[in-house]
């Protein structure tokens, strides 16, 4: 039987399985726990219970002494639930992070439109005060005979909460994006659920930012800029958006025109596989590239917003960070599923990213 | 509306912030006189993370506690003659190498730590430094108490800390932490806390942890969890280590990447001791070498470099070349022992036939292409009493302070040999590795202490093989030579026998008793 885990000082609350420990629950959840040996000897992922029963498992006693068993402290390695629990940890909080508790949404199709020829934007309709959320949190969509959700991040901004922007891109075999491609049509009622993530704009920050999207990546960053403009912010923004070629790039029109009203705003579409002779003037290139190139490598003093495909975000923080900006600066979205969970360990140097 | 509750990490930094202050009666720079020479650029000291939220107070009280319970353990296995349970007696010689060649190394440590501690500005890893090196001292204190039960029993423990300074292969992983305390504080950090406590702890102690568990030595086990227990906090440290050094500046990257690629290389050669203890000296094996660093070093130290991989740090130098080695190392060096058992402190012994079996099985590669026929041969000439020692003095690498025994990469009949020249005099080196090491800076490696060159330049009471031995406080006929035949070998089989003739005995109760049902 599962329990609810809230964690503070987050107040988020997650489902724990039957037998899951409490440490595998969070960093599948996206909440990072700090940790290290993952099997109850070092006691580095020592937390607080303030409510509910536990089960210690396996945890050494000698990395769990007796004195903090009676104050109410686990290894949330070896930690599994008997009841319902709130726990405290030891995590960096966040000032620019609300609470935002998740709800269930029922929508209604307004609009399909072809954004390239294998990405369409899809409009749904909120009934009542909209869904309240961050620039830059994504939601979980039900669709009708699809097993499972599919997490999509919102592309419009907050302020206009009733109407939610999705780009999906086609994915050959995938039974949500076929769906949505195929079947799905305007009237549909869907439900959604969110806010969901811990990917959001840092607005109590006030260096320049850089947004680096690889294709329908696009989507978090937009409602960011788009957000951020609309609150009035001067700080210099780049965009930079990485497709194959002029084909698959969406949106460039709404942007030129930011980028033309907005003399803070800079829009660079980069394409990767854009013919040499095709008349194309703009920035050719992967994404980490371009980037290093109008910085002339120097990146320190900024924050940067990373939202795309596994290999760009890994090569873009690589640039970034020799470019001397590193992981407290640099946010990205980390959706961790349980195939990450059974492969290779990662190493314990970075938190986030 | 009340006053939100701080989270534990505010909470420790309001507790902690603040406690160091700017001297004014003398210079910063006077009072810190060592964190600058190395050439690492410090921009912004308070950009520490503090790894590990831990306060005096509470530190007394968790250490407290652990050894509550390791004495607990430790008293029990005492009066209950744990001893007697072990797997055999041979084991117990992978007991006299920790306590001569790591248990001194915990002292080392404590002490590198308290002075780099010292000489660092930041208050941050000035504590984090500080709880380390009491650590440190208790692991050693704790590993001397756990052993000294195996020293009323057993040779070879008695003299353990002047072997330490004196004994030949002991020079090994004793260079390796004088080379370390004798370097600045970030080197220093970079050399134990990094590559040491991060890189190769796990095959350091997973392998003599394991094997005591393997063996029946819960009272090793259990200081082994206790010791484990603390080093989360070092592991972090020496995490943290790195990245604060990186970020500072882009300076530090290339003296960072040197003093990994040198000190993974230190650690590689020291490790050689444990990889012959894995292979050879454990009765009950746990698993092979070669396994333990496809999974210790492979796997998990790849991982760590993929994610440094990210400020421009490479896999060490030379990683390759100690992949290809865990082939061989165990294998090499246990031959060099073998063959010097005479001026050891433990004993040696070539492995039965199943042992062997044992390692053609696990090194199929190898085994027995290169070493089998060699170890067979001098079982065959033990057998004839002609028991095979190496009298000469044999030449060591002026870096590791390991005989040159090890193979060619690529080549494992020949031997490899490396020389380089300083101020006209020729250095040997067993590997590239331990060469470029030296050529780095040779001031400092040409003045190492080598045991064989200390005899010969008659520093090592006097000219003959037992003036050495007895300035080694070697207990000749006790302490070396091999293991069968050894006063060792004696009380062992004594226990055996007394165990059956009881066993026996209550056999013969038990019949006695259906009998008379």
């Amino acid at each position: 039987m599962s329990h609810e885990l809230t964690i503070e000082p987050l107040g988020e609350t997650i489902t724990v399985e039957d037998g899951q420990t409490v440490l595998d629950a969070c960093l599948r959840a996206g909440v990072w726990l700090p940790h290290a040996c993952g099997h109850g000897l070092c006691g580095t992922c020592k937390v607080d219970v303030v409510d509910g029963e536990v089960d210690h498992g396996s945890a050494s006693p000698f990395a769990l002494m007796d004195f903090e068993r009676d104050e109410g402290k686990v290894l949330a390695c070896t930690c599994t639930l008997t009841s319902d629990v709130t726990i405290e940890a030891e995590i960096d909080e966040d000032p620019d992070a609300r609470v935002i508790p998740v709800r269930d949404f029922a929508v209604t199709v307004s609009r399909l439109v072809d954004l390239t020829h294998d990405v369409k934007g899809v409009f749904l309709t909120i009934e009542g005060d909209g869904i309240d959320f961050q620039a830059g949190q994504f939601i979980n969509l039900h669709l009708p005979g699809v097993e499972g959700t599919r997490a999509f991040s919102l592309a419009n901004p907050p302020s206009r909460g009733t109407g939610i922007e999705l780009h999906v891109r086609l994915v050959p075999g995938g039974a949500g994006t076929t769906y949505i491609h195929q079947t799905l049509k305007e009237g549909d009622r869907l439900t959604v659920s969110g806010p969901y993530g811990r990917f959001f704009v840092r607005k109590s920050a006030t260096e320049p930012m850089i947004f680096l999207a690889g294709g329908t990546g696009l989507s978090s960053p937009k409602s960011m800029i788009l957000d951020l403009l609309e609150d009035g912010r001067t700080e210099p923004m780049t965009l930079i958006h990485g497709v194959r070629t002029q084909a698959d790039l969406y949106d460039r029109a709404l942007f030129e025109d930011l980028a033309a009203r907005h003399e803070n705003f800079r829009y660079v579409p980069a394409l990767s596989s854009e013919p040499e002779d095709s008349g194309w003037t703009g920035e050719r290139g992967f994404v980490h590239d371009v980037m290093n190139r109008l910085f002339d490598g120097f990146l320190g003093g900024h924050k940067a917003y990373l939202c795309g495909p596994p290999p760009m975000i890994e090569a873009c923080i690589r640039t970034l960070m020799q470019g001397r900006l590193f992981e407290k600066h640099i946010f990205t979205e980390k959706f961790i599923t349980a195939k990450d969970a059974s492969e290779a360990p990662r190493s314990p140097v970075f938190k986030r990213i | 509306m009340s006053a939100k509750k701080l989270g534990l990490k505010q909470r420790y930094a309001l507790m902690t912030r603040g406690l160091d202050w700017e001297t004014s009666y003398q210079p910063m720079d006077k009072v810190f006189p060592y964190d600058t020479f190395e050439g690492i650029k410090i921009k912004d000291w308070s950009a520490w993370e503090d790894p590990f939220r831990l306060t005096m107070d509470n530190y007394w009280k968790f250490q407290a506690e652990k050894e509550r319970k390791l004495y607990a353990v430790l008293d029990s296995f005492a009066q209950n003659n744990g001893q007697t349970g072990l797997s055999d007696g041979r084991y117990v010689n992978a007991i006299k190498l920790f306590l001569t060649g790591v248990s001194p190394l915990e002292y080392q440590a404590h002490r590198g730590f308290a002075h780099a501690g010292r000489h660092l500005r930041g208050v941050g890893p000035r504590i984090a430094a500080q709880m380390q090196s009491l650590d440190e001292l208790r692991h050693a204190q704790t590993q001397i108490h756990t052993i000294s039960h195996y020293n009323k029993f057993f040779d070879g423990f008695h003299e353990f800390r002047h072997m330490h300074d004196r004994v030949w292969y002991l020079s090994v992983p004793k260079s390796f932490f004088d080379d370390a305390r004798s370097a600045g504080p970030f080197e220093y950090m970079v050399a134990i806390g990094f590559a040491f406590e991060y890189v190769l702890t796990n095959l350091l102690f997973v392998p003599f942890m394991s094997g005591a568990a393997y063996n029946g030595d819960l009272a090793t086990v259990t200081f082994g969890f206790s010791a484990q227990s603390d080093e989360s906090r070092h592991m972090t440290l020496g995490i943290e280590v790195i990245k604060f050094l990186l970020e500072q500046h882009p300076d530090n990257l290339p003296i960072v990447q040197k003093w990994v690629d040198k000190w993974f290389w230190r650690g590689h050669r020291v490790l050689g001791l444990v990889a012959m203890m894995m292979d050879y000296m454990l009765p009950k094996r746990v698993m092979s070498w070669k396994e333990a660093w496809e999974i210790y070093f492979t796997q998990a130290g790849g991982a760590l470099f993929q994610d440094l991989e990210r400020y421009g740090l490479r896999v060490p130098k030379y990683a390759d070349v100690a992949t290809e080695e865990a082939e061989h190392i165990s294998h090499q060096n246990w031959a060099i022992f073998y063959q010097y058992t005479h001026a050891a402190g433990f004993h040696t012994w070539m492995p039965k036939p199943d042992e062997m079996d044992w390692l053609s099985e696990k090194y199929p590669n190898t085994f027995d292409k290169y070493y089998r026929p060699r170890f067979e041969m001098w079982a065959e000439m033990e057998k004839k009493g002609e028991r095979f020692y190496n009298m000469g003095l044999p030449q060591l690498c002026t870096t590791c302070q390991i005989p040159m025994g090890y193979t060619e990469p690529g080549d494992p009949t020949t031997i490899c040999f490396r020389t380089s020249e300083y101020k006209g005099d020729t250095y040997h080196f067993c590997s590239d590795g331990c060469k470029d090491i030296f050529d780095d800076e040779p001031e400092k490696f040409s003045q190492s202490w080598l045991p064989v060159h200390q005899i010969f330049q008659g520093n090592c009471g006097g000219a003959t093989v037992p003036d050495v031995l007895d300035w080694y406080k070697l207990n000749v006929g006790a302490d070396n030579m091999d293991y069968a035949g050894s006063p060792d070998e004696k009380v062992w089989k004594a226990w055996e026998a007394a165990k059956k003739s009881q066993g026996s005995a209550r056999t013969e109760d038990a019949g006695a008793k259906t009998a008379a049902e």
